[in-house]
């Protein structure tokens, strides 16, 4: 690896997926640097989830390459995508609504023995894992939710869930899909800092966001995307400032960018 | 009395049937109105080697549920391009092609079926009547064992993330297509088995006994005792092949009641009248907690999802709206 | 067998499936329930009008009483069981319509309704046979052909034309939507269960008449059948399902005539479905 890419651990080139005639993504490249949180950011409609499909192996890209920590993972499938440690969430919840709260994050934490006999053989109720699960619903705070089943939880504490299963990937790079929608403002001010406290811990994080005051606050560096391209990309300030972003926002939904 | 042994001997196969259905549909929620080609798959390898190869029972019913676990996890592959609906069509599918095989290829015996079975021995002593339902029991009781193993190891967790959401699991790291093949294998095994328990106990075997009807019937066995649950498949087969036996009124109506139980649990009772939010399991689980107080047990719930959706016990709505759109934009899995 | 032989097969068998399958279409397309109890609303057709026409002798009265039968039978199973499952995950009314068909057609072997037997419906002559430069068309082939053109006629006029037809349109594209532009969903889909049985009821005396046996079972394959073709037909689409019906005729007819027997023409059927379903989930001729 040459020195520049050395902080490099995800790379897209020219990645593009089209939807019959419709370039939801469009020669998107962008990287993501280690450590950092990345913020994604556009109108409904640019392709912001669509990206996360891609990395995460939902989606084929129709053109271009994907790298994570220097190799290659599109054409992989979803699965195996997240065993190398992309975790991620899903904009609309998809819990395992009859499990546990505990046992959906004890899904998570059997990544590494699910391709192996293994899975047939150990139970999963074992004590070092149950201890796991239950730190990671520490970290989110749901421990006193452990034991409902997930199907019961409102939405707040689905978007925790979500988090929480992909923190189980012990993932070292996360994909937060609008993990901020729909929670009140004290509890975004708690997922920022659990945000912070992940990155602090070395995870690399690159979110979806709709809420700018949260993303302009949370992130390093922030990528615009508007009908499948980029359209700028850089600090929050600058990209605060730029005229382009604001007539983008205030052309398709009349959303100003401080709201 | 011997009809009493013979009935319970039925009873108890089909049990095992219906719990191995139990693992595919309950735990991975893989709906399959093709049971019965397992049970036959089973039941024409033990009776082929035992007839044409003179091979005694016990090494042809291993090898009864060896083959019948390999015809499962390739007759599983299509469960891997469709889902819900349109696997149920596939999979009562391969149960007509099943039997049109056993029917029309001489190889099989065609449709004057295998006969002349032995019934398996042990230390010279032949199994018959009270020692035949000893070991049908024994196999029900292995059947048990393994579905509640199963249940609670890794794979069973993935059988369950598989059932209530193909993308999450991903997400989590299940191989989906894995963890649906492992679940037909399994569940096709067990069946295998009970098939060559069946040929053995019968003596001989005709293509019909594993006729889609079957398949219907071992499913209506499983909701109506509770999907998902042990006791509930148990107790379906039980109650379901036993009542027919002893009221006429019932023996003559069988495939009626088969239908309208399925008819009827699906409109009241979708969870079965055990499942963990029956009515009856509530109210025995009551009478249990008056009786002795103490910590009340979790309820460990593990029905269909598809069929028991959410937390709501009641019937079903009648407002006569519906919800059309079953996957999200986000699932394209190829 | 001759060309106009093959071409006469196909026809007549094309139009069974047709004048069965379309019923299912409907329904699939308007609620996505795969009905399989419909092959069971079928049989009552034939038994129906296989009573009245012992009773009256007259092919006509027994045609419509079994329309009227088979559409009210069917209105029942959608107002006494699926409605109350429309918004339940699919496979739910499935498994209930397999139960349904399963009890119906218990019930229509008891003796006091069918029997176990084959009864014979001896109506072939209410047609004349039809003598064309190529080849004779034997009087209930004619009967077939006739109905099928007919019904083909008055589908097309009535999803066209008239406002129930744009109704069906409408909920089978968006049932929420329709509901909410103001279609009274309800009306809209028991006359969809009305028209689609009543047309299985006729399919079902018109086979009847066609081979001359009326019997229990006689619903069992041509029910499966059905599924292959609306699956070929690409799942709920009426003009799919023309389309595959004579698709199936013609590559059974055909693979009958030329490799002979194999398996039974069903069992092809049903690789065909698995197939199909595996490689080409949107159907043959889906986009
Ligand atoms: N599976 C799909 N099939 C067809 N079109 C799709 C699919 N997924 C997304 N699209 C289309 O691609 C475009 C981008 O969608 P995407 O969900 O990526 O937007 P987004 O930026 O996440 O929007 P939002 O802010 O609303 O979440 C949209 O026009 C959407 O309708
Ligand atoms: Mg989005």
């Amino acid at each position: 690896m040459s020195p520049k890419t050395a902080d490099v651990i995800l790379e897209t080139h020219r990645l593009s997926r089209h939807f019959g005639g419709l370039r939801a993504v469009d020669q998107v490249s962008f990287q993501v640097r280690q450590g950092e949180i990345l913020g994604l950011i556009g109108p409904n409609g640019a392709g912001k989830t669509t990206v996360f499909n891609l990395i995460s192996g939902f989606l084929k890209p129709t053109a271009g390459t994907i790298h994570f920590q220097g190799r290659p993972i599109h054409g992989l499938r979803p699965n195996a995508i997240a065993r190398l440690g992309i975790g991620r969430t899903f904009q609309i919840v998809k819990p395992f609504s009859d499990l546990t709260v505990r046992e959906n994050v004890l899904a998570g934490l059997g990544h590494d023995l699910y391709p192996t006999l293994r899975a047939l053989r150990e139970h999963y109720l074992r004590p070092d894992a149950v201890r796991r699960a239950d730190r990671i619903l520490e970290v989110v705070g749901l421990s006193e939710y452990a034991d409902v089943r997930a199907g019961t939880l409102p939405i707040g504490l689905l978007r925790r869930l979500e988090i929480a299963r992909a923190l189980a990937l012990e993932p070292v790079l996360l994909l937060l899909d609008e993990s901020a929608a729909g929670l009140t403002h004290h509890e975004v001010e708690a997922l920022g800092a659990l945000v912070r406290g992940l990155r602090d811990q070395g995870i690399t994080i690159l979110l979806v966001e709709h809420n700018m005051r949260f993303a302009m606050g949370l992130c390093d560096r922030i990528i615009v995307l508007n009908q499948g391209r980029i359209l700028a990309e850089g600090p929050p300030e600058a990209i605060q400032r730029n005229p382009k972003v604001i007539e983008a926002y205030l052309g398709h939904s009349g959303r100003v960018a401080h709201r | 009395m011997g009809y009493l042994v013979s009935v319970m001997t039925f009873a108890s196969i089909w049990a095992v049937l219906a719990l191995s259905l139990n693992i595919l549909t309950g735990y991975a929620g893989q709906v399959s109105l093709g049971h019965a080609a397992f049970f036959g798959i089973g039941a024409y390898t033990s009776a082929l080697l035992a007839v044409k190869a003179g091979w005694s029972f016990w090494p042809a019913f291993v090898a009864a549920v060896l083959v019948t676990g390999i015809c499962g996890a390739l007759l599983g592959l299509p469960s891997l391009r469709v889902r819900h609906d349109f696997l149920v069509l596939a999979t009562m599918g391969v149960n007509f092609v099943v039997v049109a095989v056993f029917k029309y290829v001489d190889f099989f015996g065609g449709a004057l079926g295998i006969v002349g079975l032995q019934k398996p021995q042990i230390f010279g002593w032949t199994l018959r009547g009270w020692g035949f339902l000893a070991l049908a029991v024994a196999y029900l009781l292995l059947t048990l064992w393994v579905s509640d193993y199963v249940r609670r190891t890794w794979a069973g967790l993935a059988f369950a993330t598989v059932r209530e959401d193909e993308d999450a699991a991903e997400a989590m790291g299940v191989s989906v297509p894995r963890f649906k093949i492992y679940a037909f294998a399994i569940s096709a095994a067990l069946a295998g088995g009970a098939g060559s328990l069946y040929a053995h106990f019968l003596g001989s075997i005709f293509p019909d006994h594993f006729a889609f009807v079957e398949s219907i019937g071992i499913m209506s066995m499983v909701v109506f005792g509770g999907l998902g649950t042990l006791r509930g498949p148990v107790v379906g087969a039980f109650v379901l092949k036993i009542l027919p036996e002893y009221l006429r009124v019932v023996g003559d109506y069988r495939y009626t009641l088969y239908g309208g139980v399925l008819v009827l649990m699906m409109l009241f009772q979708p969870q079965g009248i055990l499942g963990d939010n029956s009515w009856l399991w509530k109210r025995l689980q009551a009478l249990y907690a008056r009786w002795r107080p103490g910590p009340q047990p979790r309820p460990t719930s593990r029905a269909l999802s598809a069929a028991n959706p959410g937390d709501d016990p009641a019937p079903a709505s009648r407002s006569g709206r519906v919800n059309p759109g079953e996957r999200t934009h986000e699932s394209e899995n190829s | 067998m001759t060309l106009w032989n093959i071409l006469l097969d196909t026809l007549t068998q094309g139009s069974i499936y047709f004048l069965i399958a379309v019923g299912l279409t409907m329904v699939y397309g308007i609620l996505k329930i795969l009905h399989i109890a419909h092959a069971a609303v079928y049989t009552v057709g034939a038994g129906v009008g296989l009573a009245v026409f012992r009773l009256t002798g007259n092919f006509w009265a027994a045609l419509a009483a079994a329309m009227v039968v088979s559409g009210a039978v069917g209105v029942l199973i959608y107002r006494g069981v699926y409605f109350y499952m429309l918004d339940q995950p699919r496979i739910v009314p499935l498994i209930t319509s397999v139960g349904l068909f399963l009890l119906m057609q218990d019930l229509l072997q008891k003796p006091y309704l069918m029997g176990p037997y084959q009864h014979a419906f001896p109506a072939q002559d209410v047609f004349p046979s039809l003598t064309l430069p190529w080849g004779t068309v034997p009087s209930a082939q004619v009967m077939i052909l006739v109905f099928t053109a007919l019904t083909l006629g008055v589908l097309y006029g009535v999803f066209t034309r008239t406002r129930l037809g744009l109704a069906w349109q409408a909920a089978a594209m968006d049932r929420d939507m329709a509901g909410a532009v103001g279609v009274n969903l309800n009306r809209a889909i028991a006359l969809n269960f009305l028209l689609g049985s009543a047309l299985a009821g006729a399919a079902g005396v018109l086979v009847g008449v066609f081979y001359n046996s009326v019997y229990a079972t006689m619903g069992d394959v041509p029910s499966y059948k059905a599924f292959v073709v609306i699956v070929l037909g690409g799942m709920g689409s009426v003009s799919g399902t023309v389309a595959a019906s004579f698709l199936l005729a013609l590559a059974e007819t055909v693979l009958l005539s030329s490799v002979g027997y194999v398996l039974p023409r069903d069992a092809i059927a049903f690789l065909v479905l698995i197939l199909v379903l595996m490689f080409r989930p949107q159907g043959l001729l889906g986009r």
